[in-house]
């Protein structure tokens, strides 16, 4: 065994009392933090600075921020792997390890965010593909297996590495050989491998860039300044893959210098991730200033407020600090460090200064993001509330569950590190031996990738999703319909054109159609009505109904020239339509030209004067078929059930990933990997004595690790 | 094999078939897949489409309909469902009152993001607020343009009145701790034949509710007007109709008032406590 694979493993192998101190300190900010969030638990989110106006804070910043740093693993690992650059074997483990832990501490924010935890499952019973919160659900949950199992698999050999190293407690070993699943090291289990490995890389990339795409449209998919933004999505995915270099470089950092892993992370290192993340710098901001020059530059009504505050105004100080400790000043000083050559010896110092900042910031600009835009919404509701209704200042509480947070992340890696080599040893080990992989024969590599059976979890996630809606799916209810009714005044429907002629009689008609601007699109998302989808409408005229009514006195003559009055009950009050005067024939007629639907009681009063007494007469006049009950089908977005347009791409996304996943993993790994140790090489068991004769370099490292 | 134009045409083409079958069976299989039926809740108990008129020019600001709205939902302190604005176009423009319901919008936003389906539409109209189901996300807050829905941060204070009914959509109390609210429209006063009631305290008689298809709506002083008439004549508008939400709100412009504007009104308090105070 080289003395620096002796040295990684020592990180393995051995705990020091620093290692429990600082655990014991984690622990500590953890139960703190937990104290905390019962205490949330308990008295509800009164307890945080969030209120009605600002509604989103920390543990959203939070949550943005570590899904952010997570895109480290993807990055890091899968493009350096797909385009097959040689220095990134050393730490590509440290990067995939960010990913998972920053998942598992991102997704939970979301849920301590929640006002009703208890209810988690409804996202599952009634969870509606049309919600930007559901995408995130498929999204983080999607991405967290994919980043587990590619945090998992090219680690089996390591495992299995580990599994015979007689310093380890039992418990430990029984764990590696188990996580290890019968790894022997043979050329087909490590083509197996890294066509696995190499299938996750690919499919890996863009669920990465989805995933953060989807958390800025829970954002961008909101009617507010400053979020209403089409270029959300890019911003933040080149925002968390900023942020998530900045975790990895920094991380390498501390890892060096706490497991020694000075033969592994070389200068090297932070120079050419210092270069990416100089690039990823500059790229961030294209994208701030393409964000903010845009509005800030026009001071749209609603934005200009916003932008007021963010340049100049309450946030001013926040905007500024974030954007200089996110761009400017590690961009100015990785050019400084990387670009000119007297300073090139401070590149390990300069680039993980600018990286820390870079984290710092990275956070910062998130808060900035989310909490200055829900202060400057577009009816600000805190007029006649206290100061801290609209006002955030955050609380111990949920500082003490942003530590508690990090801590937390902390603790994870820490662990973790113990637990499994951080360097990946067969991989640092091969690229050093320079075996070529292209050696192994073609015959084990499967010629097609599909197989019938892959459709399965497409279908199984699209029926899940689809679950909740259909059991409290019901018909729509029957439209009422007209009946018969007993006339005692008389009345008609006149046709439309007959009605505008007899209410417009002098008004020629016009020769050219009237132009007039619509300051609207009309009725797209109104519900069912008489509506054709065009903004003429309007113009057109509309059915009427005429009602005649007659009086007479005792004898049946007719008694003309007496004011007749009309009105209609409807369903809230009395709509009084005026009086007429009766004619010569005693008949008084009114045409209705409104625009209702239904049968309505229709009264006609005669008031009486000296020479008659008075009368009345009800009539019950139908208008015409109301329009059935129904939500809009063009605005099918709205309603409760699955749009095809929206889920389809979703649903197919991340149902292709989990195919993807299956085959990797379950295929691959799981199904394919177990055949091959014995048919290969029966000689081959889990005893080292055994293995250890094996010469081959591809045999794994029972041959050349031998025991003590 | 060799590299042949017909067979690169050939490839494009099977390409091409390959796309357009999956694009078939899509179709085929999508209306199957996604059954667009309107779900038992989403029908109202009746062929309404509610309509709110809020005439500005008439609202002197004296927020009875806030009083009375909380006093109807036991409201918890912190909320107005219906929340009167004091508001200012622009510098030039004197300043007025705006009464603030939920727009009950056609296109409504929060509706478009809840998750799990808490808050949905109803074929009459109004935006249905399920606190049974919501889990507190405050998503539709975010989503909310005109600012009309409240979260309960802590436990609300309840009053054994509230506590007396089980909860149900329909007036939405009791309320409950880690859930959204908002104006709903009195769907219980409706069912009854009642205005909301809003409406129905405004002494100005400046909101009026009524059916769409009625074409009527009536104010609390029991005025019904052509709904049509005084949305043409009146020259109606909606409130950020640029956002596309498609409010069932309508205000009438704040033209030709006969109370004190906000301004004045304020001078009148300010000039009352001072006579309160030489008084005393």
């Amino acid at each position: 065994m080289e003395a620096r694979e002796q040295n990684l493993l020592r990180s393995v192998l051995e705990n020091t009392w620093r290692f429990y101190v600082w655990v014991g300190f984690l622990i500590v900010i953890l139960l703190w933090g937990l104290y905390a969030y019962i205490h949330q638990l308990r008295d509800g989110l009164i307890v945080t600075g969030m209120r009605d106006q600002i509604s989103w804070g920390l543990y959203i910043t939070n949550f943005v921020f570590f899904i952010g740093i997570s895109h480290a693993g993807t990055l890091i690992s899968a493009i350096l792997r797909v385009t097959d650059t040689e220095w990134r074997t050393p730490i590509t483990r440290m990067a995939e390890a960010i990913t998972v832990f920053a998942l598992c501490i991102g997704g939970p924010m979301v849920m301590i965010d929640m006002g009703r935890p208890d209810r988690m499952l409804n996202l599952f019973r009634y969870g509606r593909i049309q919600s930007p919160i559901i995408w995130d659900v498929l999204g983080v949950s999607t991405y967290l297996t994919g980043c587990i199992l590619y945090f998992y698999i090219p680690m089996i050999p390591d495992l299995a590495f580990l599994a015979v190293q007689p310093r380890l407690a039992s418990w430990r070993r029984r764990l590696y050989s188990t996580l290890a699943i019968g790894w022997t090291g043979t050329p087909q289990q490590k083509a197996l491998l890294e066509k696995a490995i190499s299938f996750m890389a690919i499919f890996i990339i863009p669920l990465a860039v989805s995933v953060h795409t989807v958390v800025s449209w829970i954002f961008a998919m909101t009617l507010r300044p400053g979020w209403n933004s089409s270029i959300f999505g890019p911003y933040f995915v080149i925002g968390a893959i900023y942020s998530g270099t900045a975790g990895v470089i920094f991380s390498m950092y501390v890892l060096r210098r706490v497991f020694h892993l000075h033969d592994y992370v070389e200068e090297l290192h932070f120079r050419k991730l210092g270069l990416l993340l100089l690039a990823f710098s500059l790229m961030y901001l294209y994208f701030n200033i393409n964000e903010y020059l845009t509005a800030g530059y026009k001071l749209e009504g609603s934005e200009r407020l916003l932008m007021q505050r963010l340049f100049v105004g309450d946030y001013a100080v926040l905007f500024w600090v974030a954007q200089s400790l996110c761009v400017f000043i590690p961009a100015a000083l990785m050019i400084a460090v990387l670009g000119i050559k007297r300073y090139h010896r401070y590149t390990i110092p300069g680039v993980v200064l600018s990286s820390a900042l870079v984290i710092v910031g990275a956070w910062a600009k998130r808060y900035i993001i989310v909490v200055p835009t829900l202060r400057s919404p577009y009816l600000p509701s805190g007029q006649r509330l206290p100061w801290e209704w609209t006002h955030y200042h955050p609380t111990w509480v949920e500082w003490s569950i942003t530590g508690a947070a990090v801590a937390g992340f902390a603790l994870i890696y820490t662990l973790m590190a113990k637990l499994f080599p951080i360097v990946s040893i067969w991989e640092t080990r091969e690229q050093r031996e320079k075996v070529a992989v292209s050696e192994l024969p073609d015959e084990f590599v499967p010629s097609r990738w599909w197989k019938p059976g892959t459709v399965v979890p497409i279908l199984a996630v699209a029926a899940l999703l689809l679950y909740g809606r259909s059991a409290n799916a019901a018909g729509p209810a029957k439209p009422k319909l007209p009946k018969p009714t007993a006339i005692t005044v008389e009345w008609k429907t006149v046709p439309a054109a007959q009605a505008i002629r007899e209410s417009v009689p002098d008004e020629s008609t016009p020769l050219l159609p009237r132009a007039r601007v619509f300051l609207y699109t009309g009725g797209l998302f109104s519900l069912q009505m008489p509506h054709d989808g065009s903004t003429e409408d309007d113009l057109k005229p509309s059915p009427a109904v005429a009602v005649t009514a007659t009086l007479r006195d005792s004898s049946g003559a007719p008694i003309s020239f007496k004011p007749m009055e009309f009105s209609a009950k409807t369903g809230l009050g009395t709509l009084a339509f005026g009086s007429r005067p009766t004619l010569a024939d005693g008949k008084a007629q009114l045409v209705i030209k409104d625009r209702r639907y239904g049968i309505y009681p229709v009264q006609v009063v005669f008031h009486g004067d000296e020479e008659y007494a008075p009368a009345t007469f009800d009539v019950a006049v139908d208008f015409g078929a109301r329009p059935a009950p129904a939500l809009p089908k063009i605005g099918v977005l709205i309603t409760p059930y699955a749009t095809p347009t929206i889920a389809v791409p979703f649903l197919a996304f991340y149902g292709a990933m989990w195919v993807a996943f299956i085959y990797a993993f379950g295929y691959l790994i799981l199904w394919k990997m177990r055949g091959f140790p014995r048919a290969a090489d029966p000689v081959s068991s889990k005893t080292p004595s055994a293995a250890s004769r094996l010469p081959s370099v591809h045999q794994g490292f029972q041959s050349n690790f031998p025991s003590k | 094999m060799a590299l042949t134009r017909r067979g690169f045409v050939q490839f494009l083409a099977r390409g091409t078939g390959a796309v357009v079958a999956v694009g078939v069976a899509w179709t085929a299989s999508v209306s199957k897949v996604f059954r667009e039926v309107l779900p038992s809740r989403s029908v109202a108990p009746g062929n309404q489409k509610w309509v709110m008129v809020i005439d500005l020019a008439k609202c002197d600001g004296c927020r009875d309909c806030t009083k009375a709205c909380t006093a109807m939902h036991f409201v918890p302190p912190m909320q107005e469902w219906i929340k009167v604005f004091e508001i200012a176009d622009n510098e030039a423009a004197g300043p007025y009152f705006l009464p603030r319901p939920c727009m009950q919008c056609d296109n409504p936003p929060c509706v478009r993001g809840c998750p799990v389906g808490a808050t949905y539409k109803r074929t009459d109209g109004i935006v249905i607020q399920d606190d049974d189901r919501c889990i507190g996300c405050r998503n539709c807050i975010a989503q909310c343009p005109y600012s009309a829905r409240s979260f309960n941060w802590g436990e609300p204070p309840h009053t054994a009145e509230e506590m007396a009914r089980p909860y149900n959509v329909e007036y939405n109390y009791p309320h409950r701790k880690g859930t959204v609210e908002k104006c709903i429209f009195c769907p219980e006063h409706l069912r009854a034949g009642k205005l909301p009631a809003c409406a129905a305290t405004c002494k100005m008689g400046a909101i009026y509710f009524g059916d769409k298809f009625e074409d009527a709506v009536t104010n609390g002083k029991g005025e019904t007007i052509q709904f049509t008439k005084i949305a043409k004549r009146g020259a109606s508008f909606r409130l950020m109709e640029e956002l596309g939400t498609e409010p069932s709100v309508y205000y009438l412009p704040p033209a030709s008032r006969k109370y004190p504007a906000p301004d004045e009104k304020a001078q009148i308090e300010a000039a009352h406590t001072d006579m309160a105070g030489m008084a005393h």
